[in-house]
C-alpha cells in the first residue's frame, strides 16, 4: 500500500544541509498497523509528512497506492489526499468556524457527495458525539475535539490513515479512550494505519513497530515479535 | 450530465456553501468586519462623494448656465450670419438672442439713460426672470421677456421717470407700455459696459427696428444664446469655428467670468485630491485587513489541502468570499453613499438654490468599479498567496508561508493605485507626478523611519521597566514598526494636506470676497466731481473708498528695448474687471468683433510701432489693499516723482527688474519712469487693480479721470437715480449681482469640501485603526507571555502605550515634514496660491500622531491584560 524507495529528506542550515531522514526503506501493506516510534527530532513526523504526500523528499520516493509522489505536483497530491488518506493530528487541527458536523462534513462533501450530512451525522453518533454535532471546535474538550477528528478522518472512506502523536495533547484517561475508538474503527474500515508515537505502551497496539534514530530505521520488526523477546 | 460533471458540480457547490459558511462564521468572529468596512468606505466615499459632485456638479453648471441665461453664448459687435443662428437650430440646439445698447428714455416729465436689452421670445434658454407688478418688491419667476410693445424696467427707473407700471415712455421713435418691473435677469452681469452702465429696460427683440435707435457707428452689444446637450454643442462649436476661420468661439462660463472658473476649478481639483485621498486610504486599509485575514487562514487552508483541497479549490473559496463580501459591501455603500449625499444636499439646501437634476446611474457603476479595482489590487495578492500554503504546515507551525513572489502584493496594489487615480483624474500628467510624488515620499520616509527606529543592538526584552521594554519591542519589531510608522506617515499626511488644504482655500476664498466688498465701480469721474461724489456718499451714509486717478498708457520700451512677452503672441492673459471695465469706457465694447478674444487688447495692429500694450495706469501714495511688495520698495513722502511700481507676473513676462527704466506714451506725450518695486496683485478680489502704479507727481500733469469703488446695498440701489442725476456723465458698473452668485457658488463649493474631508478623516481612521490591527497579534502574544511570567498589567499597558505613541509621535513628525512638502507643490502649482509654512502643524503634527496611535493601539490591545494569557494564546 506504502513503500518508501530511498526516503531522504535535507534541509539547508547556516551550518550547511541538515539531514533529517536518511535513505528511508519501508514497505507497508494494505491493512496493516504501524507504528513509527522514535525520540523527538528522530524524524518520525518528517517521515509521515513525506508518505502523506504533505512535503517532498530530498531524494527517494513514496508510492502510495501505486501512485509514485514524487511524479505528482502538489494538486494531484491533494486529490489523491483527498481519495485515499485521512488525518489525526495531535493539535486536532479542527477548523474552527465550522461545527462538529460541519468539520466531519467537509471531506466527504469535497468529494461531491451529496449524502455528507446524513454520514458525517452517523460517524459523529459512533464516536459518540450525536448531543454535540452544533457545537464549535473551543466549545470541546480535547477528548472531544480528537473524536471529531477521528469522525473525519474516515469520513471520507480513506484507506489509509496517518496519526501524528494523538493522545499528545490528552490525559491518559482520554488519550486510552480515544486510541480504542480508533483502532476500532480502524479494523471497522479496514484502513491501513500509520502512528506516529513516542509512546511504547502505544506502539504496542499496532502489529509492526518502525523506530527511527536520527532520520534513519533502526528497527523494523513485528510487535509479535517483540513481546515474544 | 456525466458522473463526472455531476460530481464537479457538487463539489463547486460544496465550495461556495464552504465559502459562505467561512464567510458568516469569520463575520462573526469580528475577522472580516475591519476588512469589510474598509471596502464599505471605499465604496461609500467613492459613491457619495461621484453622487454629489455629479449632481452638484450638474447644479453648479446650472447655477453658472443661469450667469449667462445659456450654456454657450456668441458675443460681439455686430451681427453674424444668420445661417449660423439656423445651423445652430438645425443640429438640435435651443437659440436666442439679445441686443444690448445704451439709450436715452423719456417719459412725459423726465428722462434718463438706460441700459437697453432687446430679447427675443425664446430668452432665458438657462435661468429665469424675475419680474413684478410694481416696483421695489421680490417678483415672482416668469416665462420669457417683454411682448412686442412692451418693455420692463428695473423699478429705480420708474420713481425716476415719475411713472408707474402701465404708463407709457419713448425709446427712441417708439411708445412703449411698461408692462412689468424687472427684478432678476439671469446674465444682467454677462454684456459689455452697454449692460452694466445704468438701470435695465428690456423689450422684445421686435421693436428694436420700431425705435430706430441702433444706427451705424451705435455702441450696440449683440449675444447668441445656445443651450442643449454638450456633444451637440461641441460639434456646433467645432462648425463655427471653421466657418468663422478660427475667428468666433463659443464661449462658456468660464471664458466669461474668471473669478467664477477659477473657484469650479480650485473645488474641482480638491473634489479630486479628496476623493483619490479616500479611495487610496481605504485601498491602504483593505491592503491591511486583507493581509492580517490571510495570514489567520494559513492554518486553515493548511488543513482543507490536507483533506484534499487543490489549489484551485482553495481560490474559489476565498475568491467567492471577497466576491460575496464586495457584493454585500457595494450594496451598504451604495446605500450609506446615497444617505451621505442627501446629508450633504440637505445641510446645502440653503444656498444650492437651483434644483438639482437627478442623480444619474454612474456614480454607483464607479462606486462598485472601485470596490472590485481596491480587492483586485490590495485584497487579493495576499489572499492569493494562500493557495501557496504549505500542508505541512499541520505538522509544522514554523514552516515558512511561501509567498506569490515578496513584491507582487506591492506592484499589483501600485498598478491598481496608478489606475484608479487615472481613472479618476483622466489626466496621464497629473497621475504621473502624483505617482512619483508618492513614490519619493515613500522612500524618503522609510529611510527616515528605518533611520529614526534603529538604535545599538541589545539582548533581551528588557521587561524590567515599562521604558526600556517598550524601547525593546520597537526595536525588536524594527521591519514591521517602519511599515507602520510608513503608512501612519502617509495617513497623518494626507489628513493634513488635505486640512491644511482645506483651510487655506475656504481662508483665500473668503478673503476673496469678503462680507463689504464694494459693488458698485464709479469710471469716467473727472477731477472735478471728485468731492461733490464724496459729498454725496457721507450724506448719505454710504462708506466710499479711494478715487485712483485713471489714464490709458502704451508701454513703449523697457531700458530702450521694445517689449517682448508672450503676452503679444496671442495668449490670453490673466483677468482684469479694471481694465476690462475702463476699456469700455475708453474704447467702447470689449469685444470689437463677434467671438474675438480680447487678448490683442492696447494693440494697435501689427503696423510700424508694432504690438505694444496699453495699460490702465494710476498713481498712488497709498498701497492698495491685496497688493504686496515683494522686491524694492513701496515709496514714501520723500520718494522723487518718476517712479513706478509693477505687477510682478507682468514684471516677470516682461524681464522688468527693480531699476530698470520704462517708457510710456499717454495723451501724446512720452515719459521715463524708474521701477522702484514688484507687487503681487490679487485679482480676483473684484477691486481696482493695476499693472503699474506711479509715484505721486509724475504724472499729475497729464489729466485723468477717476475710479472708485462703493459698498451699496440693495435699499441702497434707489439713490443710484440721484448720483447719475447730480453727475449724468459718470459710469457706474453694477455688479452687485455678480458678487452675489459668486458668493453663492463660493459658499456651495466651501460646504462640498468640508464633508469630503470629513470623508477622507474617516478613511483615515479607517487606515489607523487596520494598521494598529495589523500587528496585534504578535504583540498579543509576546504580552500573554509575560503574562504567565509574571508581568503585571500596569508594566504591560505602560509599556504598550510607549511603544505606540513612540511610533505615533515619528510619524507624526514624517508626517508634518511630507504634509510641508506636499502643499508647497500643490499650492504652489496645483492651486495657485502662496504658500506659507504653517508653524501651529510641526507642534500639532507629532501631538497628534502620539496621542491618536497611542490611544487606538491602547484600545486594541487592551484585551490582553483583560483576558486571561492562556485564553489569548488559545485563540491565536
Amino acid at each position: 500500500m506504502i513503500r518508501t524507495e530511498k526516503l531522504t529528506k535535507t534541509v539547508p542550515t547556516s551550518e550547511g544541509l541538515l539531514t533529517i531522514l536518511k535513505n528511508v526503506d519501508l514497505d507497508i501493506a494494505e491493512g496493516e498497523a504501524v507504528a513509527i516510534v522514535g525520540e523527538s527530532g528522530s524524524g518520525k513526523s518528517t517521515l509521515l509528512g513525506l508518505m502523506a504526500g504533505l512535503d517532498s523528499p530530498s531524494s527517494g520516493d513514496v508510492v502510495l497506492d501505486g501512485n509514485s509522489l514524487v511524479a505528482l505536483d502538489e494538486e494531484e497530491r491533494a486529490i489523491l489526499r483527498g481519495q485515499l488518506v485521512g488525518f489525526v493530528f495531535q493539535s486536532f487541527q479542527l477548523l474552527p468556524s465550522l461545527t462538529a458536523l460541519e468539520n466531519v462534513m467537509l471531506p466527504i462533501e469535497l468529494k461531491g457527495d451529496p449524502d455528507a450530512r446524513n454520514k458525517a451525522s452517523n460517524l459523529l453518533s459512533r464516536v459518540g458525539l450525536e448531543k454535540r454535532w452544533h457545537h464549535y471546535p473551543n466549545q470541546l474538550s480535547g477528548g472531544e475535539q480528537q473524536r471529531v477528528a477521528i469522525a473525519r478522518a474516515f469520513a471520507s472512506e480513506a484507506r489509509i490513515l496517518f496519526a501524528d502523536e494523538p493522545t499528545g495533547n490528552l490525559d491518559t484517561a482520554t488519550g486510552a479512550r480515544v486510541i480504542d475508538l480508533l483502532f476500532e474503527l480502524n479494523k471497522e474500515y479496514a484502513t491501513t494505519l500509520i502512528l506516529v508515537t513516542h509512546d511504547e505502551r502505544l506502539a504496542e497496539k499496532c502489529g509492526r513497530k518502525i523506530k527511527l534514530v536520527a532520520g534513519e530505521v533502526v528497527s523494523d520488526r513485528k510487535v509479535e515479535e517483540i513481546t515474544h523477546e | 450530465m456525466s458522473d463526472a460533471a455531476l460530481t464537479h458540480k457538487r463539489s463547486f457547490l460544496s465550495l461556495f456553501r464552504l465559502s459562505l459558511t467561512l464567510l458568516w462564521r469569520d463575520w462573526a468572529g469580528g475577522e472580516l468586519k475591519l476588512l469589510f468596512l474598509a471596502l464599505v468606505m471605499a465604496v461609500t466615499s467613492v459613491t457619495g462623494i461621484a453622487l454629489f459632485t455629479d449632481r452638484l456638479e450638474q447644479a453648479l453648471l446650472l447655477e453658472s448656465a443661469n450667469m449667462l441665461a445659456a450654456d454657450r453664448v456668441l458675443s460681439g459687435r455686430q451681427e453674424v450670419p444668420r445661417q449660423w443662428i439656423t445651423e445652430a437650430a438645425s443640429q438640435g440646439l435651443q437659440t436666442a438672442e439679445t441686443i444690448s445698447f445704451t439709450s436715452m428714455v423719456f417719459s412725459d416729465t423726465a428722462n434718463l439713460l438706460v441700459s437697453a436689452k432687446a430679447v427675443s421670445s425664446s430668452y432665458p434658454l438657462r435661468g429665469e426672470l424675475i419680474a413684478a407688478d410694481e416696483p421695489f418688491i421680490r417678483g415672482i419667476p416668469v416665462e420669457g421677456g417683454p411682448v412686442p410693445g412692451e418693455v420692463w424696467l428695473e423699478s429705480r427707473v420708474l420713481p425716476a421717470l415719475d411713472i408707474d407700471v402701465g404708463d407709457s415712455i419713448y425709446v427712441g421713435e417708439a411708445e412703449l407700455r411698461v408692462g412689468k418691473v424687472l427684478v432678476v435677469e439671469p446674465d444682467r452681469q454677462q454684456g459689455g459696459m452697454v449692460d452694466n452702465a445704468g438701470p435695465r429696460l428690456m423689450l422684445n427683440l421686435a421693436d428694436v427696428p420700431v425705435t430706430n435707435v441702433i444706427q451705424p457707428g451705435s455702441r450696440v452689444s449683440y449675444r447668441y444664446l445656445f443651450a442643449g446637450d454638450e456633444d451637440t454643442l461641441d460639434v456646433y462649436g467645432a462648425w463655427l469655428q471653421e466657418q468663422s476661420e478660427g475667428q468666433s468661439r463659443l464661449r462658456d462660463v468660464r471664458d466669461e467670468s474668471e473669478e467664477v472658473s477659477d473657484a469650479l476649478n480650485k473645488a474641482e481639483s480638491f473634489l479630486l485630491l479628496g476623493s483619490l485621498f479616500a479611495v487610496l486610504l481605504a485601498g491602504v486599509a483593505i491592503a491591511l485587513t486583507a493581509k492580517r485575514y490571510s495570514e489567520r487562514h494559513y492554518d486553515y487552508v493548511a488543513i482543507l489541502k490536507t483533506l484534499g483541497c487543490t489549489s484551485n479549490q482553495i481560490s474559489v473559496i476565498y475568491i467567492s468570499i471577497q466576491i460575496v463580501l464586495a457584493a454585500i459591501a457595494i450594496v451598504v455603500g451604495w446605500f450609506a453613499g446615497w444617505i451621505i449625499h442627501h446629508l450633504i444636499l440637505q445641510i446645502l439646501s440653503s444656498i444650492i438654490v437651483v434644483d438639482l437634476p437627478p442623480a444619474s446611474f454612474q456614480p454607483f457603476i464607479i462606486g462598485s468599479l472601485t470596490a472590485f479595482i481596491c480587492l483586485l489590487s490590495f485584497a487579493l495578492p495576499p489572499l492569493l498567496a494562500l493557495r501557496h500554503t504549505s500542508p505541512l504546515r499541520v505538522l509544522r507551525k514554523d514552516i515558512d508561508q511561501t509567498k506569490i513572489g515578496a513584491h507582487v502584493p506591492y506592484i499589483v496594489g501600485i498598478t491598481g493605485s496608478v489606475f484608479l487615480i487615472l481613472w479618476y483624474s483622466q489626466d496621464l500628467v497629473l497621475t504621473s507626478v502624483l505617482v512619483l510624488s508618492v513614490a519619493a515620499i515613500t522612500l524618503f520616509l522609510s529611510v527616515v523611519s528605518y533611520l529614526l527606529l534603529r538604535s545599538s543592538s541589545s539582548v533581551g526584552m528588557k521587561a524590567g521597566s515599562a521604558w526600556k521594554l517598550a524601547m525593546s519591542a520597537t526595536r525588536r519589531r524594527r521591519k514591521q514598526n517602519v511599515l507602520q510608522v510608513l503608512v501612519f506617515s502617509i495617513t497623518i499626511m494626507s489628513l493634513l494636506v488635505l486640512t491644511l488644504l482645506r483651510t487655506d482655500l475656504i481662508d483665500d476664498w473668503q478673503a476673496q470676497l469678503p462680507e463689504n466688498t464694494p459693488n458698485h465701480f464709479l469710471m469716467n469721474v473727472t477731477q472735478s466731481q471728485v468731492e461733490g461724489i464724496q459729498n454725496f456718499f457721507d450724506e448719505n451714509g454710504i462708506e466710499q473708498n479711494i478715487f485712483y486717478p485713471m489714464l490709458a498708457a502704451r508701454l513703449n520700451s523697457i531700458n530702450g528695448e521694445p517689449p517682448r512677452s508672450r503676452f503679444f503672441d496671442g495668449e490670453e492673459e490673466r483677468g482684469n474687471i479694471t481694465e476690462r471695465g475702463a476699456q469700455q469706457a475708453e474704447q467702447g465694447d470689449a469685444d470689437d468683433a463677434v467671438g474675438q478674444e480680447s487678448a490683442s487688447e492696447g494693440s494697435d495692429s501689427t503696423g510700424s510701432r508694432g504690438r505694444r500694450p496699453t495699460r490702465q495706469i494710476t498713481w498712488t501714495d497709498i498701497l492698495p489693499p491685496d497688493n504686496q511688495v515683494i522686491a524694492g520698495q513701496w515709496w514714501d513722502a520723500n520718494t522723487p516723482a518718476g517712479m513706478v511700481s509693477v505687477e510682478a507676473d507682468y514684471a516677470r513676462q516682461l524681464g522688468i527688474n527693480i531699476g530698470d527704466e520704462i517708457e510710456f506714451e499717454a495723451n501724446q506725450q512720452t515719459f521715463t519712469v524708474a521701477v522702484q518695486s514688484i507687487r503681487t496683485v490679487r485679482w480676483d478680489n473684484m477691486q481696482p487693480n493695476f499693472y503699474f502704479i506711479f509715484s505721486s507727481g509724475t504724472l499729475d500733469h497729464l489729466g485723468a479721470t477717476y475710479l472708485s469703488t462703493v459698498l451699496m446695498e440693495q435699499e441702497q440701489k434707489i439713490l443710484l437715480n440721484d448720483l447719475l442725476r447730480l453727475f449724468p456723465t459718470i459710469i457706474v458698473i453694477e455688479i452687485d449681482a455678480l458678487i452675489e452668485q459668486i458668493q453663492n457658488i463660493i459658499a456651495q463649493v466651501t460646504s462640498a469640501i468640508e464633508l469630503i474631508s470629513i470623508l477622507v478623516l474617516a478613511c483615515g481612521a479607517l487606515v489607523l485603526l487596520s494598521c494598529v490591527n495589523a500587528t496585534l497579534d504578535e504583540r498579543f502574544r509576546e504580552n500573554a507571555i509575560l503574562r504567565t511570567l509574571g508581568a503585571g498589567r500596569k508594566l504591560i499597558l505602560t509599556s504598550l502605550l510607549i511603544e505606540f505613541a513612540s511610533i505615533g509621535f515619528i510619524a507624526g513628525i514624517i508626517a508634518t515634514v511630507g504634509a510641508e512638502g506636499s502643499l508647497y507643490y500643490l499650492q504652489e502649482f496645483v492651486f495657485e496660491q502662496d504658500f506659507h509654512m504653517h508653524y501651529w502643524v510641526w507642534i500639532a503634527g507629532p501631538l497628534i500622531g502620539m496621542v491618536v496611535i497611542a490611544m487606538l493601539g491602547i484600545n486594541s490591545t487592551r484585551r490582553v491584560v483583560n483576558v486571561s494569557p492562556l485564553n489569548v494564546l488559545r485563540q491565536l
